[in-house]
């Protein structure tokens, strides 16, 4: 079992300090990310779900800190402790690009714009890998090739203005793949695409998954993603997760009521224009001013007395887990 | 590449024609009109009215307005910019005899101004909020409050006259022309010239590294696992570099402007300084033509600018 | 691991938010931020007090700058001439004093005029477009081909040295910048949702101009009114100082620094030149100070 792990977060706490106030972004987060398979982090827009990337990366701003808890790399050398490293130190920088991988959900400004994408890509090669130049510049056309873009040679010389959208989040993943990263993070990988081109990248997504056995934690705030591309399911609010599980567990069986406040949300293809879409009534609470216990427990239609203590988390089974007070009555009224 | 300069040139003539219609309207309606300052006015004294008579109609100055103005347009093109009311020396001559000392002054101050002023600016922007990065910015403001002028008279007054380290102004002494005999002229007026340019230079630079920093190719720089000398400055400085270029070029006229005042200050034989004697004087011809000539040198610095932009930044270059 | 003082001051706010003391600041989020900004307010003080001083000038000072008096020349300072006397026996603090009302007159006075015609213009034809844009941009196109001080010097040589045609000719060399901000300002924002919706309403194009758009571009016209400020003032005090700006008999700070082109009086007798330096200095900082912190209080973009 632990052998298959690639990464794994435990009780995670990262703080921000801007304005002079604490903001909890990320208070107590835990799941695993197992090679060869697909963790998806779902929540609405200011949940923590990128703080969560960011702190895997250290790649946080200066006014923010991890608190508490840990976040273990399983290297082909043991475990590293990636939340005890020095945040732009040696090490850290071993481990990012080589190790573990991101992209980014905006593909038009996560490219410097003066560099050509075949320079980009090669950069990681100088730092993480032994080839000398030209057999950098032959894995960078290789690796484009492999994205499915056409006349690599061509376009490794070009700049990310000649690229259209869904090309440059290829070249993303061209860049994110060149070192062959054992975990990539993907936040938001298609949120600023097209619908077509979307479906292309996660087959890209799929490949190189089933392919080289990559580790890959995708956060998304589309369910229809999550259905399609993942393994496994954390649906995250207010910086907790509420609800965990296999994509069977969480999309067939939600508990959490912000589960399925969610899934009702979605309208379904085919169903009409009668179909009954609920919203979430309310809106997300000021990160300042946060309800003492359950975080969802404003906006719940079954919230009682009992959700103003935080609510601890129960196993339903190995795999599925829930953080809610009342989910069993709530389950049988249903 | 060239069709971009060629395009850039289009845009550039009618401006000039534009401004030098201005300058020919000024030249109208101060005293004197503006081809009669084509004749040498020490020649129009001694000859005969007849023959100055004479000459006026060969220059056409009994034509139209409009005819007159396309007369001495063709005339400033070839070079022929009239002739200082006082001692009717040709215009030419004058600016030609004072345009290195300017020249030499401001492409001092410019260099050291963006070499010093880029690298405080990117200290400071990797060191925000630090001690150093405080110093620098109340340093920085100073340089841009301070009078050039009144910081040239200081530098004087420590420098020249009570520790005597340097003259106190000129350019050279006749027979004393090799570069060591010019460089100590150069260093007071070079330095002063240049403190508010670089102080300006040092502020933007700061800001545009700042917010360059702040984009998200430097956390995608960062996630490849780059080292932070290179993600601050192949990746950070790289992208700043663009606005700073722009800024000195925007900086240009204020350079040229600026060195009119340091100039008469440090009493340094340019451009600059015939161009206050001339203002005292009411020496309108020579005045407008100096006016003219600055407008071109800040168009054609400002097309160097625009091509040095489309040089650095490949997407200038194709839109 | 010994924490660094950041750590600490982390743990600090922390605690504070945790203990629940932390609350959300009220009010305006531009007005606190100017307020916590140590500069700028160091900015405010040194303006209002050199502002009023000059203001206030006959409550100041008994002496009368203009007043020659052959007895007392070239004293230096004392309790009863602070800054001393000039080369016709003139109180030096008196001339300073009244000086800055004709200076400031200038610096903010004209700046405020440019203000108003730039910013009128660049807003009119930046929401309109088309030819009076055009036309618009050409010209102050050339006029910003003129390096400042040259175009000013041109219009001195041309229109002679008066107090009124200084201004006249500050505001022509200084509009152009005005007018190119409020221009690119009102371009960006007359795209935005709420314009075209105010265009669908009917509502006049005057109206929507300069009532529901223009107060969204005050922020960087504010900036830019400060820091024009500031340039016209060391544009007047550099002219004067060349014998080139205000009449000679007018006293102004520049005016008041001419005398020190000559060696000898810049050695020999620094109270009249030293000072009122110092006070130009001072002044066209805390303008640059109070700028600033504007920049930084009204750009939603810095957070800190």
């Amino acid at each position: 079992m632990a052998n298959n792990l690639a990464l794994s977060v435990k009780d995670l706490k990262t703080f921000f300090y801007t304005n002079k106030r604490c903001n909890k972004a990320v208070n107590g987060v835990s799941f695993d990310i197992k090679k060869g398979k697909t963790l998806g982090i779902v929540g609405e827009s200011g949940c923590g779900k990128s703080v969560t990337a960011s702190t895997i990366m250290q790649l946080l701003p200066k006014l923010s800190r991890i608190e508490e808890g840990s976040v273990t790399y399983y290297s082909d050398n043991g475990e590293i402790r990636i939340d005890q490293l020095e945040r732009d130190g040696p090490e850290m920088r071993a481990i990012r690009g080589e190790e573990i991988a991101m992209i980014f959900q905006d593909p038009m400004t996560a490219l410097n714009p003066v560099y050509t994408v075949g320079y980009q890509i090669e950069e990681s090669l100088k730092y993480h890998t032994d080839l000398n130049p030209a057999e950098r510049k032959a894995r960078v056309i290789e690796l484009l090739a492999d994205m499915g873009i056409p006349l690599p040679e061509k376009r490794a010389t070009e700049y990310p203005h000649n690229y259209s959208g869904g090309m440059r989040q290829r070249a993303m993943i061209a860049m994110a793949m060149s070192c062959n990263p054992k975990v990539l993070i993907a936040d938001e990988p298609t949120t600023a695409l097209d619908v077509t081109i979307q479906a292309q990248i996660f087959n890209l997504m799929t490949k190189l998954k089933t392919e080289n056995d990559t580790a890959i934690m995708l956060i998304t705030h589309d369910m229809g993603v999550i259905a399609e591309l993942a393994d496994e399911v954390a649906v995250m609010y207010m910086g907790n997760i509420v609800e965990a599980g296999t994509v069977d567990d969480v999309l067939r069986r939600p508990q959490h009521p912000y589960t399925r406040a969610l899934l009702d949300s979605i309208p379904v293809l085919g169903r009409g224009k009668d179909q009954d879409i609920k919203s979430i009534r309310g809106a997300t609470p000021d990160p300042y001013e946060r309800p003492i216990g359950c975080q969802f427990a404003p906006r719940c239609d079954f919230a009682t007395e009992a959700c103003n203590v935080m609510p601890d988390e129960e196993f339903l089974s190995d795999t599925h887990r829930v953080s809610c007070a009342r989910y069993k009555e709530i389950f049988e009224n249903a | 590449m060239l069709t971009f300069i060629l395009r850039r040139l289009l845009i550039t003539i009618p401006m000039l024609v534009a401004i030098s219609f201005l300058v020919y309207l000024g030249l109208e309606l101060t005293p004197g009109d503006a081809v009669s300052h084509m004749i040498n006015p020490e020649v129009a004294n001694s000859i005969s009215p007849e023959q100055l008579a004479e000459m006026r109609e060969a220059l056409g100055l009994n034509k139209s307005f409009f005819e007159r103005f396309s007369i001495w347009l063709f005339n400033v093109v070839q070079g022929n910019f009239g002739h200082s009311l006082s001692g009717g020396v040709a215009i030419s001559t004058i600016v030609l005899d004072r345009l290195p000392a300017t020249l030499e002054l401001s492409i001092f101050a410019l260099l050291f101004s963006t070499v010093i002023g880029c690298s405080l600016g990117v200290i400071s922007a990797l060191k925000r909020g630090s001690p150093t990065d405080s110093a620098l910015t109340v340093i920085g403001m100073l340089g841009v409050s301070i009078p050039e002028f009144f910081f040239g008279l200081v530098a004087i007054l420590i420098f020249a006259l009570n520790l005597g380290w340097l003259p106190a102004g000129g350019r050279l002494l006749p027979g004393y022309d090799s570069f060591f005999d010019r460089l100590p002229h150069i260093i007071l007026p070079g330095i002063v010239l240049s403190l508010m340019m670089t102080a300006g230079v040092m502020r933007y630079s700061r800001s545009a590294m700042l917010d360059s920093l702040s984009r998200e190719f430097i956390r995608t720089a960062r996630s490849k696992g780059l080292p932070e000398w290179r993600i601050n400055l192949i990746h950070g400085f790289r992208v700043a570099l663009t606005p700073v270029v722009v800024l000195i070029g925007f900086r240009l006229p204020t350079l040229i402007g600026g060195s009119v005042v340091i100039e008469s200050v440090f009493q340094w034989p340019g451009v600059g300084s015939e161009l206050i004697d001339a203002v005292r004087g009411s020496d309108y011809p020579l005045v407008m033509m100096i006016a003219l000539l600055s407008v071109f040198a800040v168009l054609l610095a400002s097309l160097i600018v625009d091509i040095l932009t489309a040089l650095i930044d490949p997407r200038v270059r194709l839109g | 691991m010994s924490k660094s003082s950041l750590d600490r001051k982390f743990d600090r706010i922390r605690a504070l938010e945790e203990a629940g003391k932390l609350k959300p600041s009220s009010g305006s989020r531009a007005l606190r931020k100017m307020m916590s900004n140590r500069l700028a307010m160091v900015g405010v003080i040194i303006f209002l007090i050199i502002l009023l001083s000059a203001i206030f000038a006959p409550l100041l000072t008994a002496h009368d700058p203009m007043k020659v008096d052959l007895r007392s020349m070239l004293q230096t300072p004392s309790m009863d001439h602070i800054f001393g006397t000039d080369r016709t026996g003139r109180d030096v603090f008196a001339r300073v004093l009244y000086g800055g009302r004709v200076s400031i007159l200038v610096g903010l006075g004209s700046a405020l005029i440019a203000a108003f015609i730039g910013v009128g213009i660049g807003c009119y034809t930046g929401y309109k477009g088309g030819l009076v844009d055009t036309i618009a941009l050409r010209i102050s196109e050339i006029f910003m081909s003129f390096p400042q001080i040259i175009l000013v010097l041109l219009l001195v040589s041309i229109t002679g040295q008066s107090l009124m045609n200084l201004i006249v000719i500050f505001v022509f060399s200084g509009w152009g910048g005005m007018y190119r901000l409020s221009r690119a300002r009102m371009l960006s924002l007359r795209e935005e949702e709420y314009v075209q919706a105010l265009q669908s309403f009917g509502v006049s194009t005057f109206r929507i101009c300069y009532k529901h758009v223009l107060p969204n571009a005050l922020g960087p016209i504010m900036v830019n009114i400060t820091l024009t400020t500031a340039m016209f003032i060391l544009l007047e005090a550099g002219l004067s100082f060349l014998g080139l700006g205000v009449p000679l008999s007018i006293p102004t700070w520049g005016n008041i620094l001419n005398v020190a082109q000559d060696l000898r009086v810049l050695q020999n007798n620094w109270w009249l030149w030293l000072p009122v330096g110092a006070v130009i200095s001072l002044f066209v900082l805390s303008v640059n100070f109070i700028g600033d912190g504007l920049r930084d209080s009204t750009d939603p973009t810095m957070q800190g």
